[in-house]
């Protein structure tokens, strides 16, 4: 009874979103999700160590490097939840560029693609196709509601990708915490 | 909890994972007899039921298991093991029940109860385009209890071998008595191939049965998807077997409306001992032409389907019971996947 009930609010769950919550559109009409930093004390030369470090910590594909830039694909996986229980929807693919200039950086994702998860023979989600299909695409009114939670999820997930972004490379690699030495207790002497 | 999590992340306990499928069916044959002989929707001028699947899935750290069971005609009565209709034989079926532990990220083994490794097709109707299924998928193993190791050479190399008991048995009569391997080969995007080996002797056979298979899959496009089976089965001693191919062809006009079609070639082997596979008589062979649609509504798949099955014998029957080379179908199918 109880799955019952989970089974019968999952579908809600990832159909909250409106149109209000959407990325903007650039001059491509593609989605994106756009950030400039003004005030950034760190020189450049550490913001591109830490940009790249950031990537390949989060394991971000194709990264490419030049003086002033650095761009990368990446992607993130879109799930439905309800309480403790989800399963992945799929995964939204995008390309990430990393601009620096005159002491400031910008940054933006876009080319944002979903690719629909199916359900496996053995019973594990993994994606239907390898061909992403452009949030920008249309959907028709079967797929609308849906489709503007792919495009709300991804929008959540680039908030979350940046804010991230731009902490690391506020403050760097953290230094690693020392393990703690086990407290011991000598009882040979007292 | 977050809607959406970084797929670069790795946790060490992902959430208890749900999901399953619904599904019911309509099947109209034309000769008003039931004909076709492959598995799943059968009854003839009824509006019926496929079954539910409920799949559970937990990993945590390195471990992780699957359970899947499903209630229904489909699961039930039309899988093997199959329960008894008419009484009060098993009231589920096992479709996956599993525990899987990954080494590392290239070596992982698993043990249990798992869908094949051999076909294109599967029991689940989310895991196929067309709703009927082809002689192939009847033929061949539904699932294989066993013990696997899987390792990842590279993204576009993987191996799996395996210890096996018979074919879709919960437990194994005659000891752990199947050998069987997979050899997964991805040479460019989007184009996936499995070379599958499945060999032993099961309980009260006749001979050693061995399926080679291929089934392979390749994303032409973002709209246009390929695929091809081609299986060979043989029981040693003249005991037959079955040899056969089958194209898939796929095109998405939108992105809720697609088309395909799929054409099969299936041979019953003509072998001393050979017995009847499906439909098809020992030697006899058969040509299945199926096109459908997939018309989708959020979770809900729509599945028209019209059926052509042209026999070398006449395998098939009339309205009057008379024998005829040909079978034809239509179904209307209602898939939900949640």
């Amino acid at each position: 009874m109880f799955i019952m009930t989970v089974l019968f609010y999952l579908p809600m769950s990832a159909q909250t979103s409106t149109r209000a919550e959407l990325m903007p559109l650039d001059e491509r009409g593609k989605y994106i999700y756009y950030e400039v930093v003004e005030k950034n004390p760190v020189p450049a030369d550490s913001l591109q160590i830490r940009a790249n470090e950031f990537l390949t910590a989060k394991k971000l594909d194709a990264v490419k490097s030049t003086k002033d830039q650095l761009s990368a694909s990446g992607k993130f996986l879109i799930s439905k939840t309800a309480f403790v229980l989800t399963r992945p929807s799929g995964e939204v693919l995008y390309n990430f560029v990393f601009e620096l200039k005159e002491g400031k950086y910008r940054f933006w994702l876009t080319d944002f693609a979903f690719i629909a998860y199916k359900r496996d023979r053995y019973a594990n989600y993994v994606p239907a196709t390898v061909k992403g299909v452009p949030l920008e695409k249309e959907p028709g009114k079967l797929n609308a509601a849906e489709w503007t939670s792919y495009i709300a999820a991804a929008g959540k997930q680039a908030d979350l990708f940046a804010t991230e972004f731009k902490q690391y490379l506020s403050v760097g690699k953290k230094t690693a915490v020392q393990p703690q030495t086990k407290p011991s207790v000598s009882t040979k002497s007292w | 909890m977050s809607a959406a999590t970084y797929a670069q992340e790795t946790t060490t306990s992902s959430p208890l994972q749900i999901s399953g499928s619904a599904d019911t069916y309509y099947k109209y044959d034309f000769s008003k007899k039931q004909n076709i002989g492959t598995s799943f929707a059968n009854d003839q001028n009824s509006i019926s039921l496929g079954m539910i699947d409920l799949a559970l899935k937990k990993t945590t750290g390195k471990a992780s298991f699957v359970g899947e069971l499903s209630f229904g005609p489909r699961g039930q009565y039309a899988s093997i093991p199959a329960g008894d209709a008419a009484g009060d034989g098993n009231s589920f079926h096992i479709q996956n029940l599993y525990t899987s532990y990954a080494f590392t990220d290239k070596f992982s083994m698993t043990a249990g109860y798992m869908g094949t490794f051999i076909g294109y097709e599967v029991i689940a109707p989310t895991g196929n385009y067309n709703y009927s299924t082809s002689y192939l998928f009847t033929s061949g193993p539904f699932q294989n209890a066993g013990i696997k190791a899987n390792y990842t050479f590279s993204p576009k190399v993987a191996l799996m071998v395996g210890l096996f008991n018979d074919w879709n048995v919960y437990s194994d009569d005659n000891g752990v008595s199947h050998f069987g391997a997979q050899l997964t080969l991805s040479p460019v995007e989007g184009w996936t191939a499995y070379l599958n080996v499945l060999t032993g002797k099961s309980a009260g056979a006749p001979g050693t049965g061995s399926i080679y298979d291929l089934t392979t899959s390749y994303q032409v496009t973002e709209s246009v998807k390929l695929g091809l089976n081609a299986a060979d089965y043989s029981i040693s001693n003249d005991n037959g077997g079955y040899s056969g191919v089958a194209l898939y062809a796929q095109n998405a006009f939108t992105t809720n409306f697609s088309l395909g079609l799929r054409g099969e070639y299936f041979k019953s082997k003509s072998d001393l001992n050979a017995a009847t596979i499906t439909t098809v008589p020992p030697g006899e062979s058969v040509v299945a032409l199926t096109l459908s649609a997939n018309l989708k509504a959020g979770g809900l798949t729509f599945i028209p389907e019209i059926r052509f099955d042209n026999g070398s014998s006449s395998q098939f029957i009339k309205n009057n019971l008379d024998p005829t080379k040909t079978a034809s179908q239509f179904s209307l199918a209602a898939v939900y996947a949640f």
